[in-house]
Formats: C-alpha cells, sequence, structure tokens
C-alpha cells in the first residue's frame, strides 16, 4: 500500500513539473538578457572566436560591435545584470556547448569580491531561467542558489506565477529572440555619471579571496585547459565605495583585485585591470560612466577598442570581416549603439 | 510554522509517514515532539507558555480528581477550588500576554476621562501563536474533569498532546477533551482511502487559502488600511471581499487541519458549515466557528443560566457572552464592539421575533418559502458583513470613519476603474470573484452530500484531472512567493 502511494505521489509530481515546465517560459520575463543568452547559446550559428562573460560590468563595457568594427573579430557577449562568478562558469559551459572552439575566453572577475555564499536571487535569474534544462543547469542553480530557491529555479513559473494577470501578447505567441541579435549581447547605458572615482587608490594592499571566488577562478582555469582555449581575466572599471561597505562584498576591493591578479599570473593567465588603466586608455569617469559603476557607451567603445587591440596584439585572431559567412555582421554593426559613437 | 509554507510541505509528510512507521508505544511521544516542533519554529519561546498552560490544567485535573476520590463533606467547595485557581492560572497566563497592555490603555483612558491623566504603562510582551485557541482548550480538560465527564488524565505525556497537537494548535478546532483524549489511545493504522480524503480536504484548503482569500485580502487590505481615502463602492466591495476572506483564510486553515488530522487518523471538529447561508444570526453562530461557539455555549452561557432564565436575563447572557467572544478574538474595542454587535443582533432576534413574524405574515411570505429564506439569508448576512466592518478595520476610529464613507458615494468609481486600482487589477478582480463563485457552489453542491467520497468513487482520469487542476490553480493562482510574501492565517493572531 505505501510502495502504491509512493509511486502514485512519484506520478503526480512527475506530471506536475511536466506542466510547470511547460509553462515556465510563457511567465519568464521577455526582457534583453533572455533573448541574448538564447541566441548565443542556443539559436546562432555564428562562430565565436571570442567569448566574453561576466556580469553587468561586462555586458555594459565589452562590445562585440566595436571589436568587429576595428578588428574583425567575431564575438559575442553572454553577461547578464548581477551574474556571479560561478553562474558565469556554467554560462561559459553552456556556451561551449555550441560554440565549443573559441580562442580567447574573456571572464569578467568582478564578482570575484563577493564573499555572500550566493549572489542575489532575482539577479541570477537574468541567466539561470534563460538556460535550457540539462545536468549543466541542474549543478548550475545547486551551486549558485541558495537552497530555499531551488525548486523555483526549475519551475520558473514558481517564481513569476503572479505575472498571470499581466501577460500580454509577446509573453504568450512571440518574442523575438532574433531582433536583438545585432548586439552581440552587448547593452550599455547612455547617462553621463558626472561624478569621479572616490574610491580608486594605487595600493599594493592585498585581501583574501573569498573561498568560492577561488574556487570558481580556479575551475576558469581548468576549463580553459580543457578545451584549449586561452583566458583572461578582465576588471571594469568602478566605484568601489558603495561595495567595500556592503554586506557579502570583500572590505577593499582594489585589495582583492591585487590578490587575483596575483592568482592569474601564478598560473600564467592574463589580468586586465581596467580600473588601473583609466589614464592609459584615455577613459574619463565623470563622462565615460553611466553610473558609479557601469560603463556608459562612450567609456565601452573606449575599453572595448583597447581590448580589442590587446587581443590582436597578443592572439592569432584572424579578420573576418571579409568573411562571406559574416556578412549579416556588417548590417548588424550598422544597427549598433557603437555605430552612433564610431561611425 | 504556518500551514502555507515550504517547511509545512516538508514537516507534514514527514510527521505523518514517521508515525505510522513507528510502534504503537512511541506514536504520541514523536507527535507530541513534532507538535512542540511546529510550534517552536515560529519561537522557540512559546513552548514555555504552552508547558504552563499544559501543567496548570493537567496537575489541576488530578487534584480535582483526588478531591473526588477523597469525598467526603465539602468535596464540592474542594472541586470548585481547584477549578477556580486552574482556571485563574490559564487564563491569567493568557490575560497577561494577550490583554494586560488592552486593559492598562483602558485603565489610563479611563483616568484622563476623569481628569487624572497618569502615564500609560506598556508591556513589551510577545503574543503567542495560538494561545487563546490551546488556553481555551485544556479549559475544557478542568471543567470536564470537574463535571465527571472525562476521567483525569494520569499520562502527562498524553494530556500534553492534546493540548498541542499540532493540525489544531494554531487556530483550532477547539476540541472538548471527551472528545479528543481517547483518540490518543487508538491504533491508527494507516489507511489509502482515509488519507486521500484528508489530503483532498487539504488542497482544498490551500485554494480556499491561497487561491481566494489571500487575493480578495490584497484588496481588503488597500482600503482598510486607509480607511479615509475611500469612500462609497470601494469600501462596500471591500467589506463585501472581507467576509469572504475571513471565510476562506479560516475556512482554510480549518480544513487543512481537520485534513492533516484525518490523515493521521484523527477527527477532528468541523468548524464550518455554509455559514454565509444561514437565516438568522443564531443559526449563523451554529454554523461560523463551531468549536469557539459551542465552547461559549457550554461554559459560559448555559452556566450563566442560557436561555432558562427571564427574558430579560436571557437577552443580558446572550449580549455578554458576545462580548466576550469578542474580547478572546482580540484585545481591542473594536472586537469587543464587533462581538457586542453580535450580542445586540440576537437580543433584537429575540425581543424582535413576533414582530418579525406578524410582518411577514402581512406581507404575505411564509417564512420556509424560497423567497422567504432567501431574504433572511440576504438579511442575515448584512448584518453580518457590517459587524465585519469593525471586526477588520484596524482600530474603532478606522470602523468610524469607513461606515461613514461607505455612504458617501461616487457613482464614477463603478465606471472609471477606480476599483481596479485597490491592489487587484481587472484580471485579478474578476478572479477574485470567480474564487467566492467556486467556493460558494462548492458550499452548495455539498449540502447533504458528501464532496470529497463523490470526487474519489470517479474514475481515475477524473480524479486525477481534479488532483491536478487543483495543484496547478493553487500553484498559478495562488498567493505566495516573493511578491505577495507571507501571507499568515488571520486566526492565528488570536
Amino acid at each position: 500500500m505505501v510502495r502504491k502511494l509512493i509511486g502514485k505521489f512519484c506520478v503526480f509530481l512527475i506530471i506536475t513539473g511536466v506542466f510547470l515546465t511547460a509553462l515556465s517560459p510563457l511567465f519568464i520575463y521577455k526582457i534583453a538578457h533572455r533573448a541574448n543568452l538564447i541566441q548565443g547559446l542556443y539559436d546562432s550559428d555564428d562562430g565565436y572566436d571570442v567569448l566574453l562573460i561576466g556580469s553587468s560590468h561586462m555586458n555594459g563595457g565589452l562590445d562585440p560591435n566595436v571589436l568587429w568594427k576595428k578588428y574583425g573579430i567575431a564575438s559575442y557577449n553572454y553577461a547578464t545584470g548581477g551574474q556571479t562568478l560561478e553562474t558565469s562558469y556554467y554560462v561559459l559551459k553552456e556556451a561551449l556547448k555550441k560554440h565549443g572552439d573559441p580562442d580567447v575566453v574573456a571572464v569578467d572577475a568582478f564578482y570575484a569580491a563577493c564573499s555572500a555564499p550566493y549572489g542575489e536571487s532575482a539577479l541570477l535569474s537574468n541567466a539561470l531561467d534563460n538556460l535550457k534544462f540539462s545536468a549543466n543547469k541542474a549543478e548550475a542553480i545547486f551551486q549558485c542558489v541558495s537552497p530555499r530557491d531551488w525548486v523555483s529555479f526549475f519551475f520558473p513559473v514558481l517564481k513569476y506565477h503572479f505575472r498571470w494577470s499581466t501577460l500580454d501578447p509577446k509573453d504568450y505567441s512571440f518574442f523575438d529572440t532574433a531582433s536583438f541579435y545585432y548586439t552581440k549581447g552587448f547593452d550599455s547605458g547612455l547617462s553621463r555619471w558626472g561624478k569621479s572615482d572616490v574610491s580608486y587608490a594605487d595600493t599594493r594592499n592585498k585581501t583574501a579571496i573569498p573561498p568560492k571566488s577561488l574556487r570558481y577562478l580556479q575551475k576558469f582555469v581548468d576549463l580553459s585547459k580543457q578545451y584549449g582555449f586561452s583566458l583572461v581575466f578582465l576588471n571594469f572599471p568602478a566605484d568601489y565605495s558603495d561595495y567595500n561597505k556592503m554586506d557579502g562584498w570583500v572590505d577593499d576591493c582594489e585589495a582583492l583585485f591585487n590578490s587575483v591578479a596575483d592568482f592569474a599570473a601564478q598560473r600564467g593567465v592574463p589580468f586586465l585591470d581596467y580600473c588601473d588603466r583609466m589614464d592609459e586608455i584615455g577613459l574619463d569617469f565623470a563622462n565615460d560612466m553611466n553610473n558609479a559603476s557601469h560603463l556608459n557607451l562612450w567609456g565601452a567603445c573606449k575599453l572595448s577598442a583597447d581590448f580589442g587591440a590587446y587581443l590582436k596584439r597578443n592572439y592569432s585572431l584572424e579578420d573576418r570581416r571579409s568573411d562571406p559567412a559574416y556578412a549579416e555582421w556588417n548590417l548588424d554593426y550598422r544597427r549598433s549603439q557603437a555605430h552612433s559613437v564610431l561611425g | 510554522m504556518s500551514f502555507v509554507s515550504l517547511g509545512f510541505l516538508i514537516f507534514f509528510p514527514v510527521a505523518a509517514g514517521v508515525y505510522f512507521r513507528l510502534p504503537q508505544r512511541f506514536r504520541n511521544v514523536w507527535l507530541l515532539a513534532a507538535s512542540y516542533f511546529f510550534l517552536m519554529t515560529a519561537n522557540p519561546a512559546y513552548a514555555l507558555l504552552l508547558a504552563a498552560v499544559t501543567a496548570v490544567t493537567w496537575t489541576g485535573g488530578l487534584l480535582i480528581a483526588r478531591e473526588q476520590e477523597r469525598g467526603g463533606p465539602g468535596v464540592c467547595r474542594r472541586k470548585k477550588r481547584w477549578v477556580a485557581l486552574s482556571l485563574v492560572l490559564a487564563f491569567g497566563i493568557l490575560f497577561v500576554f494577550k490583554y494586560l497592555n488592552f486593559f492598562c490603555s483602558l485603565y489610563a483612558d479611563l483616568l484622563a476621562a476623569l481628569g487624572m491623566p497618569a502615564a500609560l504603562v506598556k508591556f513589551d510582551l510577545l503574543l503567542p501563536l495560538g494561545i487563546s485557541f490551546y488556553t481555551f482548550q485544556a479549559a475544557t480538560y478542568v471543567v470536564d474533569v470537574y463535571r465527571g465527564d472525562v476521567k483525569p488524565e494520569k499520562n502527562v505525556g498524553k494530556y500534553a498532546l492534546f493540548v498541542s497537537f499540532f493540525p489544531q494548535l494554531l487556530s483550532g478546532p477547539i476540541e472538548e477533551s471527551k472528545n479528543m483524549l481517547p483518540q490518543f489511545d487508538e491504533v491508527h493504522r494507516f489507511d489509502y482511502d482515509r488519507m486521500r480524503h484528508g489530503l483532498l480536504r487539504m488542497v482544498w484548503g490551500y485554494f480556499e487559502k491561497m487561491v481566494v482569500a489571500d487575493r480578495l485580502g490584497t484588496l481588503v487590505a488597500a482600503v482598510y488600511d486607509a480607511p479615509a481615502t475611500h469612500h462609497g463602492a470601494e469600501v462596500l466591495t471591500a467589506t463585501l471581499f472581507f467576509a469572504f476572506q475571513i471565510y476562506c483564510d479560516f475556512g482554510g486553515y480549518s480544513n487543512i487541519a481537520v485534513g492533516a488530522a484525518e490523515v493521521l487518523g484523527f477527527r477532528l471538529t468541523d468548524n464550518f458549515c455554509r455559514p454565509y447561508f444561514s437565516k438568522s444570526i443564531r443559526e449563523f453562530w451554529r454554523r461560523w466557528h463551531i468549536s469557539l461557539g459551542r465552547w461559549f455555549r457550554d461554559y459560559l452561557y448555559i452556566p450563566l443560566g442560557g436561555s432558562r432564565c427571564s427574558k430579560p436575563r436571557h437577552c443580558l447572557n446572550l449580549f455578554v457572552v458576545f462580548a466576550v467572544c469578542g474580547l478572546w478574538h482580540g484585545a481591542a474595542l473594536n472586537f469587543v464592539v464587533w462581538g457586542a454587535l453580535h450580542g445586540l443582533y440576537q437580543v433584537a432576534g429575540v425581543l424582535l421575533k413576533p414582530v418579525r413574524r406578524s410582518a411577514a405574515r402581512a406581507a404575505g411570505l411564509r417564512e420556509n418559502s424560497l423567497p422567504g429564506r432567501f431574504l433572511r439569508a440576504a438579511f442575515t448576512f448584512v448584518l453580518v458583513d457590517f459587524a465585519w466592518i469593525f471586526f477588520r478595520a484596524r482600530t474603532f476610529g478606522d470602523a468610524a470613519v469607513l461606515i461613514g464613507n461607505l455612504f458617501r458615494w461616487d457613482p464614477a468609481v463603478l465606471r472609471n476603474g477606480a476599483l481596479f486600482s485597490l491592489g487587484l487589477n481587472a484580471p485579478e478582480f474578476w478572479a477574485a470573484l470567480a474564487g467566492i463563485a467556486v467556493v460558494l457552489a462548492v458550499d452548495l453542491a455539498g449540502r447533504g452530500r458528501d464532496l470529497r467520497a463523490a470526487i474519489l468513487s470517479r474514475g481515475t482520469v477524473f480524479r486525477w484531472a481534479v488532483y491536478l487542476t487543483a495543484a496547478m490553480a493553487v500553484l498559478i493562482f495562488g498567493a505566495y512567493g516573493s511578491i505577495h510574501g507571507a501571507q499568515q492565517f488571520i486566526y492565528s493572531q488570536f
């Protein structure tokens, strides 16, 4: 009798799970992050020589259209807002399923400074809700999300069920993710912060990298060896004043990134800390930042141009601007934000 | 731990599974541990008060029985002394933690009114969950032992389980000891059909609470938390919604509690029986919160003399019982007024009965005809719903403002979509109404038949369609998650 009960209960759970899985895409917010990941991870057949992975700093800081325009580098930006280091690792693994042969993977190391056990649940949804179900997604949820939220990350409809009364035609029928593809995942703000960076200090202090960050930095290194791509760690310009005071973050981000630099150097991985190189690339914090911690479009163009030059100098990346397979990329560039700046 | 929490969805199957796996002699111990754990997840300190009430009433029962055994002259007086002491101590705990600040405030107001203003003394006391319920239940035991209706329970563990049994601990039903204590001696074997009945009842409870009550509560809160800014149709809608919010909230809780107990093999009292179809206030109280109504009838109304006395005394008894009932619900003037209003309704019902019959005869309306019953039910509902204003309002002053605003009509509200800006957009608003319709339809369909048995006797496809529809309705349309936050049951604060 008990066995029969357990069997029926399992069948009930499975059927309910199937319904919830089927309903989840209807309820997930149809935002740019979703379109970008669906295109970059699953729908696009383009080959990418450079994959850009990370948080909102990367999402609005490194523009594939600039890399394309200036250097003919085919790249895609897989970064989403609030994407922690460990989440980035699983997003990269997901990207490598279809785009498994990149020459370079650039990883935004900003979340290495996060000492909280888990990222902010609402922000983690930007990335994790948009991965197709797989063993990789299951592992990502178990590793990146607080256990109390596991169920709602497996079945996102449980997070967004309240939207039933505000679903619109975009939810019901058609979310044209392809119409976002021209951005190649990049999305930058157009504000000008207007303040200088008050937190920056050219310090040699160092602080311990939080254990989880250390583990995932190493996992990126291991993955690069497994897949044979070159790994580059990046850090973007930001005013750390608020982060240094926030719970769940290290007390001194500048010192933390000095430690990350040591970690990278010990493993032969380049670490480009643009916080230390703002003057070098001609970045004016007040005018080139969208807010205290994100570049605006003009800042992103400057940084992207510099990073593209770095890639060209250090790696044998093919210039694909005349490759017929990438003919659409020139059209995409003309629609891009960068076109309005670079012409 | 709330019934509406992931914790309970894990706790309950574990508690039930282990219960049926254990040898009989360990089962009550397990349920007792589970019940205390259930309470202590909210606040470990609550267990101390529960244990104190348990100890006082259990000891009281033993002392009363000892006096009974000793016999001799004055036995009745000595028994009464122990009853009084036990009840004073048990209700004293309730008084201190629930009512002390209220009476201090009343005292300060009284002094101020007499021209002798004094500083208000306010104690920082926690209000333990379920204290009104378990204190009343424990009190029934003491009185039942005194009356000789039950034998004193020598096993303190079993008695402690009677007071703390987790399905009914937070909000009842308030069980009589003579109904509940013998059930802890029964051997409950796992019964598949009984479990299905219990689970189905629980699912219905979750639907009532999460899909209907909490949705209605959004609009109710929007109006009742800002009484000065809402008028006419807004107040009327919120007040109508509250009638069904509290019904579905408390009815939902009761269904989950009774269903959970049923899964374990225990039979709890039904707390509701289609209350909004009542044709008089008297009938309403036989159908609404039945276990509390029975408690007041057996342990206060009848000892006061009930109806077997002069008409003035009968009316006074009714008024006192309902005023105390109001106070039981909450330590605030608006609850007392709510109870007193029900008392007045009852008194008016007694005094105006001949007038009502004459009027019906004059109108050519037979009381038991369909129009007659409909009119009486509608009138009863209006009276009950009017009284709910005092119950739901945050203060007596708020209730007065709401009643004043109820009659300030602005017909434009019905046309300009203002009703859809009170926390529920148009689809949510219509879903709320649909929820009320479903609850009333199920109430009607359940008259004179066991709906659960009817469902469970149907074929597999039908049954599974019901299960899955219910589950999906709760999961999609239920109020839970980050947007809604944790919704407490209204009665868990009493």
